[in-house]
C-alpha cells in the first residue's frame, strides 16, 4: 500500500501498531468508512496534553506499546482463568458475556416473545452491513473523539442490542479480556436502540485481564427514540493491569428519559467519555459519576451534555474521590443551543482528598446561547471534615470506620440515585471493600 | 451526696492556636451529682467541654484529668466514649449520608464491646431506641434521616439527650443543650437528663441561662469566668445570677 495521503508518518510504536493492525485487516462493506477514520486518526496522532480534553492525561506510556489485536477466543474454549464472573449478576438478568470484543450471545439470543433483540455486530457485517452503515453514528472531530475515531477503523465484532418493550430485570453485559498474550488492544462496539416507549436497565461490567495488561477501546452509543426510559451503567473493576478508554454516546429523542451512572472501581486508566444530546421536547437526562481514584489509578472522565431542544433537562452528580497517588479528574460542560427554550441542567461535583499525594481536577462548565435558561453548578474540593470526624469518634467510633463511614456518606447522593437494590448492593459491596475498615461498613445499610 | 468520685479536675490549662483559653479549672464531680457550669459567653465554658471530649484543636499546657481515677486526657476521643464519656454538643453536627439509627447501634456497640458486653442485635436495638424516642417525643422517621441533616436547632438538641438514654454514659458533660429551646422542647430535654440522673452517673451541664436549673435541679453550680471556675455554691448561686447578672463576679475577684 502506498503512503497515506497528507498523513505524518506515524509517530509512535502505538500508532503504528494500530496502522498495522488496520492494514491487515481483510476489506469489509465498511472499508471506506474505516479508511477514512483511520486516516483522520493517523494524522492527528494519540491525543497530547496539547489536546485541550486530554491535558491531565498523558498517553506517553501507551504511546509507547505496540499493541496487537486481541484474538477471538474459539466456542468450547476454556474460560478466562480469573475475574470472568461479574459481581453484579443477579436473578433473572439477561448476561451477555463479550470476550474481546467478541459477544458470547447464547441464551440471551431472541426469543420472539422476549422485550428485546440481540445480535452481533460480526454477523450484522457479514449478512446486513447497510444495516449497520446506517447505524454508525458520526464522529465529531472533537479531541474526545480520537479513540472513537480509531474504534470506528479497527472494530470487528460487538453487540447491537434493540429493546422494544419493558424488560424488567437488568440485562448485563459483561466485557472480559482474555489476555493470553502480551499489548492486546480490544476495540469494541455497543449499540443499543430503545424503541418508543421501551424501558430497560442495561449494566456495562467492565472485568480486569486474565494474565497480561490489555488496552480496552470501547464505543457505545445508545438512542432512546421517544418516551424510552433507560438506565445505563458503566462499571470498571479491573485490576491496574487495564487501560479503558470508553466512549459512550446518548442521543435522547422527545420525552425520553435516560439515568447514566459510570463507576470507576478499578483499572490502571480509565477514560470515560460522556455525550449526550437532548434534540428534543421533554428529552430528560440524569448522569452519575461515582469516581474511585485509589493507589496510582488514573481517573479522567468527560461530561458533554447538549441541550439542543427546549423544555429539556439535565443533571449531573459526580463524586470522586483520590486516595493513593491517584489522580482524578472530572471535566463536564453543559451547552444549551441557540433558540432554544426552558432548558433546565444542574451539575453537583464534589471532591474528596484522602492523601497528600492523590489529586483531584474539577471544572464544571456552561456555554449558554439561549435566553431562556436555568443553569446551575456546583463544585467542591475538600478533606474529611474534622467536625463531623469528631462528633464520631465522641460517640465512640473507631477512626478508622468513621473515615470510611465519612467516605461512604460523601458518594450517598449517587448510591441512592441507583434504583436497582440488587445493582446498588453490588456496588455498595464492591466499594466497600476498597475502604478501609470494610467490616464495620458492611453493617452499615 | 457521697458517691465516689467520677470527674477530677486539677489546675487544667489549655489554649487554642497559642491562645490561653483555659487557666486553671478546679473541679471534682462525684457519682451522683448533677453540677451546673454558667458563666457569661466567651468565658471557657464550651472550651472545657471540648477539652474533656479529646478535640485536637486545644492543646492543654497544664494540669490533670482523672476520670474514674483514669487519666482521660491520654485516651483518645473514641476512648473516653467508649469508657462512658459523652459530650451533649452545643452545635450538633450534621452528617448527611450518615444514618442516625446506624451511629447510635454503632455507638452503642462500640461502648459494649469495650465493656465485654455482646453487641445488640437488630431487633432489640430497634425496641430500646423506640422506647427511648417515645420519651424524647421524637417522630420515628428521624431514625432514617441523616443525623442531624435538616433537623431544627430543638430537633438536634433532642437528639444529642436520645444519644444520651440510649449510651448510659458513666459522666455526661452537656453543653448549652437549652440554647435554642422554646419551653416545650426545653421540658422534654429536661425530663430525658432528668431521667439518666442515679446514683452511678454524673453529669454536667454548662449553661449560660439559669432557665434550665428550674427543671433540673443541680447539686451544685459554678461560676465560670475568665478561663476558670470563680465562685460554687448551691442552687442559690445560679438564682443569684441570674438575678445580677454576672459582672459582681468580676468585682469579687478584683476586691
Amino acid at each position: 500500500m502506498s503512503a497515506l495521503p497528507g498523513t505524518a508518518a506515524a509517530t509512535s510504536a502505538a500508532l503504528r501498531s494500530f496502522e498495522a493492525a488496520w492494514r491487515a485487516r481483510p476489506a469489509d462493506p465498511l472499508a471506506a468508512m474505516r479508511a477514512q477514520s483511520m486516516h483522520r486518526f493517523l494524522a492527528l496522532g494519540l491525543p497530547t496534553a496539547r489536546d485541550e480534553s486530554w491535558r491531565y492525561t498523558n498517553l506517553r506510556t501507551i504511546a509507547a506499546r505496540s499493541f496487537v489485536d486481541a484474538p477471538r477466543i474459539g466456542a468450547g474454549a476454556a474460560a478466562p482463568a480469573t475475574a470472568a464472573q461479574s459481581w453484579l449478576a443477579g436473578p433473572g438478568m439477561a448476561v451477555i458475556r463479550i470476550v474481546n470484543g467478541y459477544p458470547e450471545i447464547g441464551d440471551a439470543a431472541d426469543r420472539p416473545d422476549a422485550p428485546f433483540a440481540v445480535r452481533s455486530l460480526g454477523s450484522i457485517l457479514a449478512h446486513d452491513p447497510g444495516f449497520l452503515a446506517a447505524r454508525m453514528a458520526p464522529v465529531e472531530d472533537l479531541d474526545e473523539g480520537r479513540w472513537a475515531l480509531l474504534n470506528r477503523a479497527l472494530f470487528v465484532d460487538g453487540l447491537y442490542l434493540r429493546i422494544t418493550g419493558r424488560v424488567a430485570a437488568p440485562m448485563l453485559i459483561v466485557h472480559a479480556a482474555n489476555s493470553t498474550g502480551e499489548n492486546f488492544a480490544i476495540h469494541s462496539r455497543l449499540i443499543v436502540e430503545a424503541a418508543p416507549g421501551a424501558e430497560a436497565t442495561i449494566i456495562e461490567h467492565h472485568l480486569g485481564p486474565a494474565a497480561h495488561p490489555v488496552l480496552a477501546n470501547q464505543a457505545t452509543q445508545i438512542d432512546l427514540e421517544a418516551g424510552a426510559a433507560i438506565e445505563h451503567f458503566r462499571v470498571f473493576s479491573g485490576d491496574d493491569r487495564t487501560a479503558h478508554f470508553d466512549a459512550l454516546d446518548l442521543r435522547q429523542a422527545a420525552n425520553s428519559r435516560c439515568r447514566q451512572f459510570t463507576i470507576v472501581l478499578g483499572g490502571a486508566l480509565v477514560r470515560a467519555d460522556l455525550r449526550v444530546r437532548l434534540g428534543a421536547t421533554g428529552a430528560t437526562h440524569e448522569s452519575y459519576a461515582l469516581l474511585v481514584g485509589h493507589d496510582a489509578r488514573h481517573v479522567d472522565c468527560v461530561n458533554t451534555i447538549v441541550h439542543a431542544a427546549s423544555r429539556t433537562h439535565s443533571t449531573q452528580t459526580a463524586r470522586a474521590i483520590g486516595a493513593g497517588t491517584s489522580r482524578v479528574v472530572f471535566n463536564s460542560k453543559v451547552i444549551v443551543d441557540r433558540g432554544t427554550v426552558g432548558a433546565q441542567s444542574r451539575q453537583s461535583c464534589r471532591s474528596l482528598l484522602l492523601s497528600p499525594t492523590a489529586e483531584v481536577d474539577t471544572r464544571p462548565q456552561l456555554e449558554i446561547h439561549a435566553d431562556d435558561v436555568q443553569c446551575a453548578h456546583g463544585a467542591t474540593t475538600g478533606r474529611l471534615d474534622p467536625d463531623m470526624l469528631f462528633y464520631l469518634l465522641s460517640r465512640g467510633i473507631e477512626r478508622p470506620a468513621a473515615q470510611s463511614l465519612l467516605i461512604y456518606a460523601f458518594l450517598d447522593d449517587v448510591l441512592t440515585g441507583i434504583s436497582s437494590a440488587p445493582a446498588r448492593r453490588a456496588i455498595e459491596d464492591a466499594l466497600i471493600a476498597q475502604l478501609p475498615d470494610a467490616d464495620l461498613l458492611r453493617t452499615f445499610r | 451526696m457521697s458517691g465516689s468520685s467520677v470527674l477530677t479536675i486539677a489546675k487544667l490549662c489549655a489554649s487554642v492556636a497559642g491562645k490561653s483559653i483555659l487557666k486553671g479549672v478546679d473541679l471534682e464531680v462525684r457519682a451522683g451529682e448533677v453540677h451546673a457550669i454558667m458563666g457569661p459567653n466567651g468565658s471557657g465554658k464550651s472550651t472545657l467541654a471540648q477539652v474533656l471530649a479529646g478535640r485536637e484543636d486545644y492543646q492543654v499546657t497544664g494540669g490533670s484529668v482523672e476520670f474514674d481515677g483514669a487519666d482521660l486526657l491520654a485516651l483518645r476521643p473514641e476512648e473516653r466514649a467508649r469508657a462512658g464519656f459523652f459530650l451533649g454538643f452545643q452545635y450538633p453536627v450534621e452528617i448527611p449520608g450518615v444514618n442516625n439509627a446506624y451511629l447510635l447501634k454503632a455507638a452503642l456497640n462500640a461502648k459494649r464491646k469495650a465493656a465485654g458486653l455482646q453487641e445488640v442485635d437488630a431487633y432489640e436495638f430497634l425496641a430500646l431506641i423506640k422506647t427511648k424516642m417515645q420519651f424524647m417525643q421524637m417522630d420515628e422517621s428521624f431514625l432514617t434521616r441523616g443525623v442531624n441533616e435538616g433537623f431544627s436547632g430543638g430537633e438536634k438538641k433532642r437528639n444529642e439527650i436520645l444519644q444520651m438514654l440510649v449510651l448510659e454514659p458513666r459522666l455526661s458533660v452537656l453543653d448549652e443543650t437549652d440554647s435554642g429551646l422554646d419551653i416545650d422542647a426545653l421540658k422534654v430535654v429536661a425530663n430525658g437528663v432528668n431521667s439518666v440522673r442515679g446514683a452511678d452517673r454524673a453529669i454536667v451541664l454548662i449553661t449560660h441561662y439559669q432557665r434550665l436549673l428550674d427543671y433540673i435541679t443541680p447539686d451544685r453550680v459554678h461560676v465560670f469566668a475568665g478561663g476558670r471556675i470563680q465562685k460554687s455554691g448551691d442552687r442559690s448561686l445560679a438564682l443569684e445570677v441570674e438575678e445580677r447578672g454576672y459582672d459582681w463576679l468580676r468585682e469579687d475577684r478584683v476586691a
